[in-house]
């Protein structure tokens, strides 16, 4: 087998994958530089921008610092930098886990290392593949801004051009190394993921306390994310931070691999515990069954929830004093959390924690579909189990992991907020938990009616409803959107609570809908033939 | 009089403009082996999924015990078991908790025979499902569905991803099933298994039903192979009645006759014959006489693709 196979399949992979999303960096970075000045034509509205966004600790929490936003260059961080950042770090972890565990757990190194490679030099080949990824991810960002950067619009320098787009792929360098090294810690591609997103997640909860305002900023030096946001690009250039970026990058892709040449192939060096004495628990029927199989995502999600609640809930109060008499009210107000203080702000965090339970939604019915394609549900419905009775208790469950979840999300967040004598109270709290229900109420339902009629499209029709959803109340919240379009938005349609007090209305009418389509599921489910072996 | 085991009467099966399955009318007596073969693509599974209600069928109907399968499905089941082919199991729990599982989900377990057939099987129970090779996930389909002694065992190729030793245990748990009365319909490729074990076949091509009945009643339609070697010269053989696909190798001609063997007798009668070796042919020489032209030399170890 020549040398440089591994090299050469990873980067090639890795490079498709760099280039379009390098494009899709470039083109977020031009529209919203090209779009600024049509929107803020003249220097007055853009002192105003920046005199209503550029201090408020309550977007700064949320959508990372903004500095100078009179200048375009200001402007285009605040809209895409941290958002790229993250996206641009799921991107890189996701991709190093996949082209390095998931193409050893899928057998394809055994075949490439019996040729001679030692298992070091695969583990390096691939992360040199995956560095030519990244290499074309910055190439096509870099291409993208400089060229904006000569329009006369926008006015940047090629070297500010360049800074700017080597700091929004720093995100992706550094996860990715991260995720060559759950690679290697990990025993299977799914917990290596796991683990690189857990580091992830804590880092921009650190980012996040860091920047509130609440005192705490040297926090920013200790989060991944917290040390790109330091480099400042277009605003007052801070190149310092890269050293943190890269000791970080190059630490851990040393340890990743050193960790390769020392573990077996297709094991990871964190003990994968594969044996256990029985435990009976839950397993007494099917429908417990659901719920045993169940315990280890309601876990994770509970303490995700639990601990962003928390966290929202902690910045609350000083983020929410910012927030009055500023031009981010109009802003918050769009999407739908009028007033301003503690509550207007609470209502836009349980806005995102909607999203979330309408994601975790999502994730129960994808799992109920892969049940039946791969055969699991087989092995139940080949047993007296009537099959309304299988979907039926799935979904049952799956509706009080969301009551739980929403639950959790209230009592965390107030939590967070006592502690800081926030002043909101413990019931409008929880009734704002348990509000986010219903909107992830009628995604279940909408996936119950699609793996009940169309099963193939489950998975692509539940993440659609809430990316959509998503879409259109953030795009709602910015511009002007036509009323009817917006109504179509599930988080629209949802009451802003803590802001303003829920619509049981709206909710009911989410829940009722969502019992139709759920019965409406369970039908077809048992009319058609089942997919799968 | 007590219902079959099985009945179908013109089961269908279509999807789209595809005929999966044709007009199948069968009875599986209780208390019978069936084999039940056919080449890829017959419609051997797709009967299977008829039968438990995993999928409807396009017209005809299917009763099992008297119970209609789609209508009845969850009653039917409480008197059946079935080993898929290939399905994944849960791999967070442990053998020993898949076990415990669907015995709950059954209703039923002799506990004491599933310990037995653990131990015959040679499983290790504390092992999770993921850490399991694809043989042993195999071995607890199989005990799974052993251990609730049913009236009747559907098996869809439950030998697959075993090894020779237990696949041996396989068929002798098979006997004793069939020793207690069980039913047994049995999907399978492996043609020596069936031989072994199935008093009766049913054989599907290209959806329909094609032959049906005892092995010995379906021998006929397979000529007999005959291995002659001549310790002389070897004489004309090709043109003799009943008599076909003649092989010379040397001194020895092998050949298939059909029907009355007097001829070929006599003409052996007067050459110089130093072995001559007959039998009876293989449910793969049949299979292949179904399928294949007609009898061809026999197959090499009794598996067809």
């Amino acid at each position: 087998m020549a040398p440089g196979v591994v090299w050469a399949r990873t980067a090639r992979r890795a490079c498709r994958s760099g280039v379009l999303w390098g494009y899709v960096f470039g083109i977020s970075v031009a529209s919203t530089a090209l779009s600024y000045s049509s929107i803020y034509k003249t220097r007055a509205e853009r002192l105003r921008l920046a005199a209503a966004f550029g201090a408020n600790h309550a977007t700064i929490a949320l959508f990372g610092p903004a500095p100078q936003l009179q200048t375009v260059g200001g402007f285009t961080v605040l809209k895409v930098f941290l958002t790229l950042t993250v996206v641009g770090a799921v991107w890189g972890l996701l991709g190093a886990t996949r082209l390095m565990r998931g193409e050893e757990d899928a057998g394809r190194w055994e075949l490439l290392l019996s040729g001679g490679t030692t298992r070091r030099a695969a583990a390096a080949q691939a992360m040199a593949g995956l560095g030519a990824g990244l290499g074309c991810l910055f190439a096509l960002t870099a291409l993208i801004t400089v060229v904006v950067g000569r329009s006369s619009k926008v006015h940047v320098g090629v070297g500010a051009a360049l800074y700017f787009a080597l700091t929004l792929t720093a995100g992706a360098v550094m996860f990715s190394a991260l995720g060559a090294l759950t690679s290697q810690l990990a025993a299977t591609r799914r917990q290596a993921a796991a683990y690189a997103a857990w580091v992830l997640g804590v880092s921009y909860a650190l980012r996040l306390v860091a920047d509130a305002g609440a005192g705490l900023h040297a926090l920013v030096w200790v989060s991944p994310l917290g040390w790109t946001e330091e480099l400042r690009p277009l605003t007052g250039p801070h190149p310092v931070a890269l050293v943190p970026i890269a000791a970080f990058t190059v630490v851990v892709a040393t340890a990743a691999v050193a960790l390769a040449g020392r573990r077996d192939l297709g094991a990871g060096v964190l003990p994968d515990r594969d044996r256990a004495r029985p435990r009976l628990r839950l397993l007494g029927g099917q429908g417990t069954l659901v719920l045993r199989l169940g315990q280890p995502t309601l876990v994770a999600w509970v303490l995700s929830v639990g601990v962003t609640g928390l966290l929202f809930g902690l910045v609350a109060k000083s983020a929410g004093a910012t927030i009055s008499g500023s031009s981010v009210r109009s802003v918050f107000a769009k999407l739908g959390a009028p007033g301003a203080g503690t509550d207007a702000y609470l209502g836009v965090t349980f806005l995102i924690l909607a999203v979330l339970a309408g994601f975790v939604a999502g994730g129960q019915m994808s799992a109920a579909r892969a049940e039946e394609a791969e055969g699991r549900a087989t092995h139940l419905l080949a047993r007296p189990v009537a099959r309304p009775r299988w979907y039926g208790t799935r979904l049952a469950t799956a509706a009080v992991f969301l009551v739980v979840i929403g639950v959790v999300a209230g009592l965390s967040t107030w939590l967070g907020a006592a502690s800081q004598d926030s002043g909101v109270g413990l019931g409008a709290l929880v009734g704002a938990g348990l509000n986010i229900v219903p909107p992830a109420a009628f995604v279940l339902g909408a996936g119950a009616l699609t793996m009940g009629l169309w099963p193939r499209a489950t998975s692509p029709v539940v993440y659609a409803v809430v990316g959509w959803s998503l879409l259109v109340d953030l795009v709602g919240g910015i511009g002007a959107l036509n009323r009817w379009v917006l109504d179509t938005s599930l988080f629209h349609q949802m009451a802003a609570a803590p802001a303003v007090s829920p619509h049981w209305v709206s909710a009911g009418v989410m829940v009722g809908l969502a019992l139709a389509m759920a019965g409406a599921g369970t039908v077809g489910l048992a009319r058609r033939d089942l997919r799968g072996p | 009089m007590a219902s079959p085991a099985i009945r179908t009467e013109s089961l269908t099966k279509r999807y789209g403009g595809l005929d999966a399955l044709r007009d199948l009318t069968m009875e599986v007596p209780r208390g019978a082996v069936l084999g039940y073969l056919g080449p890829n693509g017959a419609g051997k599974t797709t009967t299977i999924r008829l039968l438990l209600g995993l999928a409807r069928p396009s017209a005809g109907r299917a009763q099992i015990f008297g119970l209609d399968c789609q209508r009845q499905a969850v009653e039917a089941h409480r008197l059946l078991s079935y080993v898929p082919g290939e399905a994944d199991l849960w791999p967070a729990l442990t053998g020993a908790e898949t076990l415990h599982v669907l015995g709950r989900v059954q209703g039923q377990v002799d506990e004491a025979y599933r310990d037995e057939l653990v131990e015959r099987f040679d499983l290790d129970l504390t092992k999770k499902v993921r850490a399991y090779s694809r043989g042993n996930r195999q071995k607890v389909l199989l005990v799974a569905a052993l251990m609730a002694r049913p009236a009747l065992l559907v098996l869809d190729e439950p030998t697959s991803g075993l090894d020779p030793l237990m696949e041996q245990v396989f068929r002798e748990c098979i006997f004793e099933a069939r020793d207690r009365g069980q039913t047994v319909f049995l999907s399978s490729h492996v043609l020596s298994e069936v031989e072994a074990l199935c008093d009766q076949v049913a054989i599907l091509r290209g959806g329909q039903l094609v032959e049906m009945g005892t092995l010995a009643s379906m021998r006929h339609l397979a000529a007999v192979t005959v291995e002659v070697v001549f310790e002389g010269p070897v004489p004309e053989l090709a043109g003799v009645p009943g008599v076909s696909a003649v092989r010379h190798d040397g001194e020895v001609v092998r050949l298939q006759v059909r029907g009355a063997p007097g001829p070929l007798l006599q003409v052996l009668a007067g050459a110089d014959v130093q072995r001559l070796l007959c039998h009876e042919p293989s449910l793969e020489e049949l299979f292949l006489a179904l399928y294949g032209g007609d009898g061809t030399a026999a197959g090499d170890g009794g598996n067809l693709p």
